[in-house]
């Protein structure tokens, strides 16, 4: 968790899928949801799990089959789509110093989501180049395979999970918060991001509570830049 | 589904990989150019402070429990103290993760046992 290199022994692919597990807690519960809601939708269980495998952006499939079930226009379903995963143009390049100049690596970001992001971005610049591409798949393939996995529950025995188990469904997506603490712990390293990185938490969670869930990222991120900046600038403004 | 409806699913796919895509294309150049120029390449520092605020973002969101009662709230603090608490000690990925799971759910178990 450090910014020191340090192989991952063995395997590089295993150890990627081994750093992944936590995601699985947060994915599978989600993406269960996701596969019941898209049968009452009108979707069949194969154009559901579809969708989880060439979409794959969480929010951004509630909304697409929600508004195709509302009967909105389709350009109009496919703007919104986007528009919900634009927060990810700026995650592959602040992995890109990272990365290796292997043409795998286009292919791989069919799996950057916001999660696979947050764990790269702490984990890659502590791998040796030689590991990064393994690791990196691994953790991909396992997060991608998850959330179709998690889908195809949904869609096919959804509605007996849910109502055998309703307490796991409510714990199990524990497990994203708490490896976001992990992730970010080691970032507070000086008052100015604990500045920055405690105003995006606290705006991001104010959004999140009062139904704003797909605003809260992109807005808290916004803010806790400017918080850092501004902070920055009056600190050298005084020296 | 109709055939509109598979254009629309395959549209907003391409569309989600390009902007996952496009943005390392554009930023690889962009080192690699600086490379070839002799100087340090190196990320825009505005880019290098968003990276970290976006997770800090997600985490934000995140916090907010599914089930909006006080006690998931308290779970949720209980269970993120537990996760920071764990991590202080091990330094690891998994273990303050398991740890927090557990913790909350224990929480939540409680109330659910007990109402």
């Amino acid at each position: 968790m450090s910014d020191q290199v340090i192989s991952a022994g063995g395997r590089a692919w295993v150890s990627g899928v081994r750093d992944a597990i936590p995601l699985l807690g947060g994915y599978i519960p989600v993406a269960i949801s996701f596969g019941l809601i898209a049968n009452q939708a009108g979707f069949s269980s194969w154009e559901t799990i579809f969708i989880s495998l060439v979409i794959y952006a969480g929010a951004s499939q509630f909304l697409f089959v929600g508004m195709v079930a509302s009967g909105a226009p389709l350009w109009l379903v496919v703007v919104m789509t986007l528009l919900i995963n634009a927060r990810h143009l700026v995650y592959a390049p602040n992995l890109a110093p990272w990365l290796t100049g292997n043409r795998w690596w286009f292919w791989l970001m069919h799996g950057l989501t916001d999660q696979v992001f947050a764990l790269a971005h702490t984990r890659l610049p502590a791998l040796p180049p030689s590991e990064r591409l393994g690791w990196f798949t691994g953790a991909m393939l396992l997060a991608w395979f998850s959330w179709v996995g998690g889908t195809a529950l949904g869609a096919f025995v959804g509605q007996e999970l849910t109502g055998r188990w309703p307490l796991l469904n409510d714990v199990m997506p524990f497990a994203l918060p708490a490896l976001f603490v992990v992730l970010l712990a080691p970032r507070f390293t000086s008052w100015l991001w604990a500045a920055a990185l405690g105003c995006a938490i606290v705006v991001a969670l104010l959004f999140a509570a009062n139904g704003l869930p797909n605003m809260a990222i992109p807005v808290a991120a916004l803010l806790g830049a400017a918080v850092f900046f501004v902070m920055q600038s009056n600190t050298r403004a005084e020296v | 589904m109709a055939g509109e409806l598979w254009v629309a699913v395959m549209v907003a796919a391409a569309g989600t990989l390009l902007m996952r895509l496009l943005p390392l294309v554009w930023m690889q150049r962009r080192l690699a150019r600086e490379n070839s120029q002799g100087g340090t390449a190196a990320m825009p520092r505005w880019l290098g402070v968003l990276g970290p605020v976006m997770i800090a973002a997600m985490l934000g969101a995140s916090l907010v429990p599914t089930a909006g009662t006080l006690n998931a709230w308290v779970a949720t603090a209980v269970g993120g103290s537990a996760t920071l608490l764990v991590w202080w000690k091990t330094k690891s990925l998994g273990w303050p993760v398991v740890s927090g799971v557990v913790v909350f759910g224990a929480v939540r178990f409680l109330n659910f046992v007990v109402l």
